[in-house]
């Protein structure tokens, strides 16, 4: 890579073809794409929940396990480890096996360690809604759940590895570097803080320290790196232009992989640490700018362009992987910002916070990543989408959902601040005026959940016809069984 | 030419790096710390919490309070927490060494709890809060939390014991039952009311202002320098730990 020329970029035609790809994948990427929208119908319900406790107290007050302090982190962890960290695995397994020109081996091995997966999820979504949450934001399941994430990781993870080490031989694509280093980072952040702040915590704030280092990079260096090693391949191959510079690229990637995992204790500026730790982070997230602005240049002419083909200006993955590289700039963009003296002095603690993971999670990443799903899944059932209609639902759904909800958290936060940085102003006047803020967030869940129904019916509809073309024929032959030689004689 | 073990062993790097930076290093710097002597009490400090309030730390972190309240004061210059008297100085490392796990938060959806037993000594408001917080603040927006508390049956013609939360108006039990603190709600509130980081000790000392004599040779010296009293700023200056 350091002597790569800049010569232009491109997946490269794969070996094996894409159509054995695409049958060595099918069933364990649709098992785990299959799961992963399990996981965010799961995570669209709690944070409905969790949001309008935000505002609305009395709302199903009763109940222990939905307590507003449960409900958030419960919806936050189904949407990582559920949805996020599976979506991610399963595009990153099709990804691996086509850039690659090879074939994924696994097949039921791989559904059945994918199973293993969600168990721990499951276990662990529930143990936070039973109180047993660690009490680590990003870190809350309960002490027997990270053992059978990890297990589970290990062997997801290497199936992947099999099929790159079985790749063509030549120069890696851009989106196998990002992709090979997410799928090394996790298991390396995930082990060490677990350790660290659970099995065998550090002493008093240091714990705070490893945490704030792992919720970071689990959004940048695993689920960021993931979402820009699909953008990476999506964005040239839909629009059939080539990645411009391989040297920015490198740049990027290297910046990125850098600078980016020195970050976290900015949102602890001011806390019981060293100065130099917050410092450290603040300057290291100006510096991840570099990367952030090499990745956007490099994109650019690749997002400007006219689709490949005239017939996929329609096509669902291009649009959500437009969208997906905007709010990629602007929440890295912001996240350096607002590391910064004049913007974190009025946002830190505030529902800005929220509002920028948001953006991250819901608008960057899974926009990405369901761009992704929308492409591969036709070429994995071998049937189109059924209703451009839903598509489009859902697409705009998810827009207005992580837009309203970005603006209004954003917005509320900047209110939030101002108005508790007054001394003077006592603070259930801080409340009253971040309330309806908080308020439009339960709205925005809402719209986001609808997108994400309207996506569960579209996979419905989609398996419903396959099995209709697949099983039926099949049913209809074990039913009534064709003459066999003897009869025929007979 | 294969890239991978390039890309392994660099991001490896990259990791390693940053977790040395961020969680050994400052291991290294102050993991060891222990606790401090005050010498005005000759108690050493951070104290250790009450049994009650410690099974109470476990009911905060089981209800999640950390999703809307930090327990850290931050220096003047870096928000509003000594003027709004969350604290009477900054928090530094030293005040958490007793807690497992650390419940810091970093989200602020209601006030600052890191002196919280300081500042409220009523127990009955603490209680009050966490039974309904809009008994005592109209549209407060805390969680309630009325799984802590017990409402339970008087006898015929019994007055309601001495445990009974004050509820009158549309927050009053029916008639015949008082409601009671549970053993979850008791314990919490002794761990809230445990929540104190206002001792002092070197790390946290405002930074003595000069001496007299001192300022007067300096400024006899350099006679460009301010008053003595302006020379350096007496309230709030931090030491960092």
């Amino acid at each position: 890579m350091a002597a790569a020329s800049d010569s232009t970029v491109t997946p490269a035609p794969p070996r094996a073809r894409p159509a054995e790809v695409d049958t060595s994948c099918r069933w364990p990427v649709l098992g785990l794409l299959g799961l992963a929208l399990a996981w965010l119908l799961v995570a669209g319900v709690l944070a409905v929940l969790a949001s309008i406790k935000l505002h609305g107290p009395g709302f199903l007050a009763e109940w222990p396990w939905l307590t507003y302090g449960r409900v958030q982190p419960a919806a936050g962890h189904a949407f990582v480890f559920g949805f996020a960290s599976q979506i991610g695995l399963g595009i990153a397994l099709w990804l691996i096996a086509r850039l690659g020109g090879t074939w994924l081996t696994g097949g039921v091995g791989l559904l059945l360690v994918g199973g293993f997966w969600n168990l721990g999820v499951a276990l662990g979504v529930f143990g936070i809604l039973l109180g047993g949450g660690t009490g680590f934001e990003s870190l809350e399941f309960p002490r027997y759940v990270p053992p059978i994430l990890m297990t589970a990781y290990v062997c997801l993870a290497a199936w992947g590895l099999i099929a790159f080490g079985r790749r063509r031989p030549g120069d890696l694509y851009v989106s196998q570097w990002y992709l090979l280093a997410a799928l090394f980072a996790f298991p390396w952040l995930y082990a060490s803080a677990t350790l660290l702040t659970v099995y065998s915590p550090l002493r008093g704030v240091l714990q705070v320290a490893a945490q704030a280092w792992f919720a970071h990079n689990l959004a940048t260096l695993w689920l960021g790196f993931l979402g820009l090693g699909s953008l990476f391949y999506f964005l040239p191959k839909l629009t059939g232009r080539p990645v411009p510079s391989r040297s920015l690229a490198v740049f990027g990637f290297w910046s990125l992989a850098i600078f980016g995992p020195l970050g976290g204790l900015q949102r602890y500026v001011g806390g019981p640490f060293p100065a130099w730790m917050s410092s450290l982070s603040v300057v290291a997230s100006v510096l991840n700018l570099f990367g952030v602005v090499a990745v956007a240049l490099n994109l650019y002419p690749v997002v400007r362009a006219a689709p490949r083909l005239p017939g996929e200006a329609a096509m669902p993955a291009l649009r959500f992987a437009r969208l997906a590289y905007y709010a990629y700039l602007l929440g890295a963009g912001l996240s350096s910002l607002s590391a910064l003296g004049f913007l974190r002095r009025t946002t830190q603690f505030t529902l800005f916070t929220p509002g920028l993971d948001h953006l991250w999670l819901d608008g960057f990443f899974a926009l990405a990543m369901l761009g992704a799903a929308y492409y591969v899944v036709p070429k994995l059932t071998g049937r189109d989408w059924p209703s451009p209609g839903l598509t489009r639902l859902h697409f705009y759904c998810q827009v207005v959902g992580v837009g309203l909800f970005f603006v209004a958290y954003a917005a509320g936060g900047l209110v939030h601040g101002t108005t508790m940085n007054d001394p003077a102003l006592p603070f259930f006047y801080v409340i009253k005026r971040y309330l309806p803020f908080a308020a439009t967030g339960t709205l925005a869940n809402l719209i986001l959940l609808v997108g994400y129904g309207a996506l569960a019916a579209h996979v419905a509809w989609l398996i419903t016809r396959w099995c209709r073309d697949v099983c039926a024929p099949l049913a209809r032959e074990l039913l009534e069984p064709t003459a066999t030689a003897q009869e025929v004689k007979a | 030419m294969n890239q991978g073990p390039l890309v392994f062993l660099g991001v490896f790097a990259a990791v390693i790096a940053s977790w040395l930076g961020l969680v050994i290093v400052p291991h290294l710097q102050f993991g060891q710390q222990d606790m401090v002597v005050l010498e005005e009490t000759g108690e050493s400090y951070p104290g250790g919490r009450s049994g009650l309030a410690l099974q109470g730390a476990e009911v905060y972190r089981e209800q999640g309070c950390y999703y809307c309240h930090t327990q850290q004061v931050r220096p003047a210059g870096e928000g509003p927490d000594l003027k709004r008297r969350w604290g009477v100085r900054r928090t530094v490392a030293r005040d958490y060494l007793r807690d497992q796990p650390v419940l810091l938060g970093q989200m602020r959806l209601g006030p600052d709890l890191a002196n919280l037993g300081a500042r409220e000594t009523n127990r009955t408001t603490l209680l009050l809060k966490l039974y309904n917080a809009r008994v005592l603040i109209p549209n407060s927006l805390m969680p309630r939390y009325p799984y802590l508390f017990e409402t339970r049956k008087l006898p015929p013609g019994a007055t309601p014991s001495g445990d009974a939360l004050p509820l009158v108006g549309p927050f009053a039990p029916p008639p015949g039952f008082e409601v009671v603190p549970g053993p979850d709600a008791l314990a919490l509130v002794a761990y809230l009311e445990s929540l104190r980081a206002e001792a002092r000790f070197y790390e946290v000392f405002p930074t003595p202002p000069p001496k007299a004599d001192t300022n007067q040779v300096q400024d006899a010296l350099s006679p460009t320098n301010g008053p003595p009293t302006n020379a350096v700023p007496a309230t709030n200056a931090t030491v960092t730990p």
